[in-house]
């Protein structure tokens, strides 16, 4: 069974419809990337997994259920968890605190302590400012932060929207690392990224996007190696 | 010359410290949800009154009222949260203002039919406490040590219970804490019920020493304003600072000049606290 499945989705914003009819299914502990160009609708699709967009038309199903009515905070508590696009951090609470909230649901609440140690294994820096406040890191730390409030929530689904955005080629480098390590502990990922290179080469799956259509999908390696799509969708 | 300047410092503290309690509700409720409750000064009031009915009509101690009165009011607070807030909270800040209004001018409609506008007095004395030329009623000494009280409790419930911190989260990046499952409407409706709550509270206490009718909370909430300014949005400690830099003020002016004046000097206080340092003398906001 699929960890999540997406049918036929349309959506939109107010008038402006943005998803044509999308679907795509992740693997349980497989690295699904999501890529395409700008304005492809990638944002969207993940908002709309999310709820934080309605689903005009479609289906979402979560470990078989289906939630495409479900609010987004209950999502959420299920495990189904967004790193979001601009990290969209608590900027007046600390990185603690940040952690913490990350742990909120009840599901993940009892293993709030082991998964903060966790997340200090994976971004030692985040140790030595833990009571710093989050508004006043560095972009790079902010995105550990945001990645690491994800973990707290002990996601079945981690869905990350640009790991990448903002950050220094070295630091790049780094978190996608950490995500390779996640992949081999077996968390199931959703990566959306614009270094389709890099998301390519963690990935084991690929959807591309254009237009609020997908495209074309398939082994993420094999993808990589069509010229057409090379040319045609990931402008490498 | 000096024991009448420090017979007045001492009184303006005392005042100060309950300007603080009436300040906290509205701060929390404008620094969490972005929402200027214009109900709170007749909640205010609707709290003088549960201590008189229940301290006249039932004969409970006053202290004792208050517990129930911090009850009453959180249930209270959900409702109104419920009924009148929640389908404004993402529309623009006139909906929100009128909403509180419309609450504002029922609670005084029908206050003023039931209770008409003549004073009320509770008549409850705990003696006073001399010391050299200063004589403070016991009643405002116990207003004090619950505005810090107060002050304190909430404090550690924003900074060190879980709900407080979703409180806090809530009100930095509503959208980021639904995506880590907390339910923001219900939270929201918390902050509104404590909101509540502290206006109750502060009704309850100033009730013990001075009379009241059920439009004697406008002036607190005027004040809240202010002291919102001075402390910061959402900070119990600002609020109870901004409380007593008020309450000083208050004490000292008349020693100078016309009583008339205070509010002159408030007012432009807040203008100037606004035009330097817009987010509050204490900085930042939960």
């Amino acid at each position: 069974m699929a960890a999540l499945e997406v049918r036929d989705i349309t959506s939109g914003y107010g008038e402006v419809q943005i998803l044509w009819g999308v679907s795509l299914k992740l693997e349980p502990g497989k690295l699904t990337a999501l890529v395409g160009s700008n304005g492809s609708g990638k944002t969207t699709m993940l908002r709309t997994i999310m709820g934080q967009l309605r689903a005009w038309q479609g289906q979402v199903t979560f470990q078989g259920q289906d939630i495409t009515r479900l609010p987004s905070y209950q999502r959420a508590s299920e495990g189904l968890v967004l790193v979001p696009e601009g990290r969209q951090l608590f900027t007046d609470m600390t990185v603690q605190e940040n952690l913490e909230m990350g742990a909120f649901a009840p599901r993940p609440q009892p293993q709030m302590r082991r998964n903060m140690e966790r997340v200090f294994a994976l971004f030692p820096r985040l140790a030595e400012r833990r009571s710093q406040k989050a508004g006043t890191l560095s972009g790079g730390e902010q995105q550990m932060v945001a990645v690491g409030r994800g973990l707290m929530a002990e996601p079945r689904i981690l869905m990350i929207d640009e790991l990448s955005l903002g950050l220094s080629p070295r630091l790049t480098l780094d978190l996608f690392e950490s995500l390779r390590r996640l992949k081999n502990e077996g968390q199931t990922i959703l990566l959306v990224e614009q270094n389709v290179a890099m998301a390519m080469a963690v990935g084991d799956y690929a959807y591309v996007m254009a237009e609020g259509r997908v495209k074309m999908e398939g082994h993420a390696r094999d993808l990589l190696h069509n010229e057409e799509i090379r040319a045609a969708y990931l402008g490498v | 010359m000096p024991a009448q300047v420090l017979t007045s410092v001492v009184d303006g503290l005392m005042l100060g410290f309950v300007y603080g309690v009436a300040a906290m509700g509205m701060t929390l409720i404008w620094g969490v949800m972005r929402v200027i409750n214009l109900s709170h000064g007749p909640l205010i009031a609707l709290g003088m009154f549960g201590t008189y009915f229940l301290f006249t009509g039932l004969g409970l101690n006053p202290y004792l009222g208050l517990l129930l009165i911090a009850v009453v009011g959180l249930v209270a607070g959900f409702v109104i949260y419920g009924v009148a807030v929640h389908r404004v909270i993402n529309a623009p800040y006139l909906s929100s203002l009128l909403a509180t209004f419309a609450v504002s001018m029922m609670i005084i409609g029908v206050g003023t039919a039931a209770l008409s506008t003549s004073p009320f007095n509770v008549d409850f004395s705990l003696g006073s406490v001399a010391a050299g030329p200063l004589t403070i009623p016991g009643t405002r000494l116990m207003a004090a040590f619950a505005a810090v009280l107060v002050a304190g409790l909430l404090y550690l419930f924003l900074y060190r219970t879980k709900p407080g911190k979703a409180i806090r989260a809530v009100s930095n990046n509503r959208g980021a804490a639904e995506l880590m499952g907390i339910p923001s409407s219900r939270v929201l409706a918390l902050s509104f019920g404590i909101g509540t709550m502290l206006a109750g509270l502060a009704g309850g206490l100033i009730a013990t020493f001075f009379p009241f009718t059920i439009l004697s909370g406008e002036t607190y909430q005027l004040k809240s304003f202010v002291i919102g300014v001075l402390g910061g949005l959402g900070n119990p400690i600002g609020a109870l600072v901004g409380g007593l830099v008020l309450g000083l003020l208050e004490g000292i002016i008349p020693a100078f000049m016309p009583v008339s004046w205070v509010p002159v000097i408030e007012f432009a206080l807040f203008v100037l606290v606004l035009l330097i340092r817009p987010t509050g003398l204490l900085g930042g906001r939960a």
